[in-house]
């Protein structure tokens, strides 16, 4: 288990990007609600029109926790792209790298099997990276509620500055629950970057995107059908797809949803967790894995 | 109750070969015997095999034929193997962006056997420090970063290959120095690959010489007094020597030198002044383009 988790650290050190890019975009993120209002003069004071919207939307105390629980919720979007960003980069290039610079000798100088690299690597991708994007953001949400707070007092926009402790731990453990189930079902994506970075002998980019493509442009061409396509879409959309039924429900039929939780389990990705493609994904997942830790076990061009 | 393994080979060839695609035979049904508390040389020109028997030994290529290391193949028990042997590739392979005391750090989390105090001491002995990193290091310094590391590692099996490739006479000395005097004792075996004969020759206690993927020469450097002899011969001489079949000949200062396999010690004196030939010169004998 130590030599597990020193395997991880290490990747941290290594990919310092993995740390840092996120905590930055939070920053970044706070700094801009403090001078973007202060420096930059935001008017509060709304037009008649937009405060009437506004007050509309704001209307009932359950409408209340739900527009503060969707901004909350949603201060965690900057980092979570910039977050699968540097994750998708780092799983292309971490097996490539090790080969390009020769430091894999290093590495197998050492007693480390290939299972416990690979797996170290995909844990930091899957599992550490959404923890770590989720840590931040539920800081950095913090301050920027507080910087609202004292930047709408008095205003029409008040009601943001209004906090909802119960409704704000049911946001953070929504989102957790989210992020994790998000990372089962892209598992086998980061799987495939995995296997690309430690098959490709350069250019692990062009040999991640394009045989994908060329094959579902081939499928098309030879038999003029999309199933290579739609089934490369589903694993990149599905996810939000999965989510959308519960996101149209809060926005469109409020009479349904009296309460908070209710919104809140209408939010929840937990319900992809019984869709069997979710666990075919992970299937495919495990067994590409596999495959990255025997290509790793003999690959010898070092 | 342990079994005593001192006198099992640590390393046992048999007719080993290796073929990377339809080309070349890389190894050709290679058969050595390592015992344990050696130093070996393994040795030859570049392409000759070393490099490729090495990544046999240490589980890092697949190859045919019987291969033990300590006890175990390669091959399938690679992982529990790796606790027990220690390797330096070349100077090129710690990664440029650790740290010092990150490299600390990550050999103590992952080597059930390395202890960090024995690393920092010898590490004290040089100029590197602990907060520096790799790129910031001389080729020199990140080979002394690299031994401390495996002096601190209670290994039975140290493989080197070609470890002091590129650096400066001052730190090749100093690298094998402190390897004889801080950490081989008899307990351990070193096998040491390299081009650079002069350099270990007064080191090894045993070669094997690699020509082609075959080996050419498998002996013990204290067997070479009986093995092999030099003479140095006038040229008139020259012909009766030749007609002993030498393995080499080459002219010095006007005179033939040949080295014989020996067949009968005395029967060389009436050619001129005989010698117990060096390393070096049994090196160029066998792996000399004549021979």
């Amino acid at each position: 288990m130590t030599a597990f988790l020193t395997l991880m650290r290490r990747e941290l050190w290594e990919h310092r990007s993995l740390v840092w890019a996120p905590l930055v975009t939070a920053l970044l993120l706070v700094l801009a609600t403090f001078f973007g209002s202060r420096v930059g003069g935001l008017d509060f004071e709304l037009g008649d029109q937009e405060a009437g919207f506004f007050s509309d939307l704001a209307a009932t105390p359950v409408a209340q926790v739900q527009l503060f629980a969707v901004w909350m919720g949603s201060l965690l979007i900057p980092q979570l792209i910039v977050g699968l960003l540097v994750v998708f980069f780092y799983l292309l290039d971490t097996l490539y790298g090790e080969r390009r610079d020769r430091s894999i000798l290093f590495w197998k100088s050492l007693p480390i099997s290939d299972a416990s690299t690979v797996l170290s690597k995909f844990a930091v991708a899957a599992l550490l990276m959404p923890v770590w994007v989720w840590g931040i953001s539920l800081v950095s949400g913090v301050l920027i509620f507080l910087i609202v707070k004292f930047m709408v007092a008095g205003t029409a926009l008040a009601p943001l500055g209004v906090w909802h402790g119960s409704a704000w731990l049911l946001v953070q453990a929504t989102l957790l629950q989210n992020l994790l189930i998000a990372a089962l079902w892209y598992a086998p994506i980061a799987a495939w970057l995995l296997v690309i970075s430690v098959f490709a002998k350069r250019s692990p980019f062009f040999w991640a995107v394009l045989p994908p493509l060329l094959v579902a442009i081939l499928e098309e061409v030879a038999f003029g059908s999309e199933r290579i396509l739609v089934f490369i879409g589903h694993r990149l959309s599905g996810y939000f797809q999965a989510l959308q039924p519960g996101l149209m429900r809060s926005r469109d039929d409020e009479t349904t949803l009296q309460t908070v939780a209710e919104a809140y389990q209408a939010l929840s990705a937990a319900p992809l967790l019984a869709s069997p493609s979710l666990w075919l994904g992970v299937l495919s997942a495990a067994l590409l894995l596999a495959l990255a830790i025997r290509l790793r076990r003999w690959r010898d061009d070092a | 109750m342990t079994e005593d393994t001192t006198h099992l080979p640590i390393i046992e060839a048999r007719g080993l070969s290796k073929r990377y695609g339809r080309g070349t035979l890389a190894l050709d049904d290679v058969t050595f015997t390592i015992g344990s508390g050696r130093i070996v040389g393994l040795m030859g020109a570049n392409g000759a095999g070393k490099t490729t028997a090495l990544k046999a030994i240490l589980g890092l290529t697949p190859f045919e034929g019987h291969l033990q290391v300590l006890g175990q193949n390669p091959s399938r028990e690679r992982d529990a193997l790796m606790r027990d042997v220690c390797f330096i590739a070349d100077v090129a392979v710690l990664p440029k962006w650790m740290r010092v005391s990150q490299a600390l750090d990550f050999v103590s989390g992952i080597h059930p056997r390395f202890s960090r105090t024995r690393a920092e001491e010898v590490l004290a002995s040089t100029d590197i420090q602990l907060h520096q990193r790799v790129s910031q290091l001389s080729k020199g310094m990140i080979t002394q970063l690299h031994l401390a590391l495996i002096m601190a590692i209670d290994a039975k099996l140290l493989v080197l290959d070609e470890p002091t490739l590129g650096l400066d006479l001052l730190y090749r000395r100093g690298f094998y120095e402190r390897l004889l005097n801080d950490y081989f004792d008899h307990q351990r075996t070193i096998l040491v690959t390299t081009h650079q004969v002069e350099e270990v020759e007064h080191l090894l206690d045993h070669i094997i010489l690699l020509r082609k993927g075959r080996v050419v020469l498998d002996c013990a450097v204290s067997d070479i007094e009986a093995r092999y002899v030099q003479v140095l011969a006038s040229p008139e001489r020259a012909d009766a020597a030749r007609a002993m079949q030498p393995l080499h000949e080459r002219e010095v200062f006007g005179r033939k030198l040949f080295i014989f396999e020996t067949k009968d010690a005395g029967s060389y004196a009436g050619l001129g002044e005989v010698r117990t030939p060096s390393i070096s010169d049994l090196f160029v004998a066998l792996l000399g383009e004549h021979s």
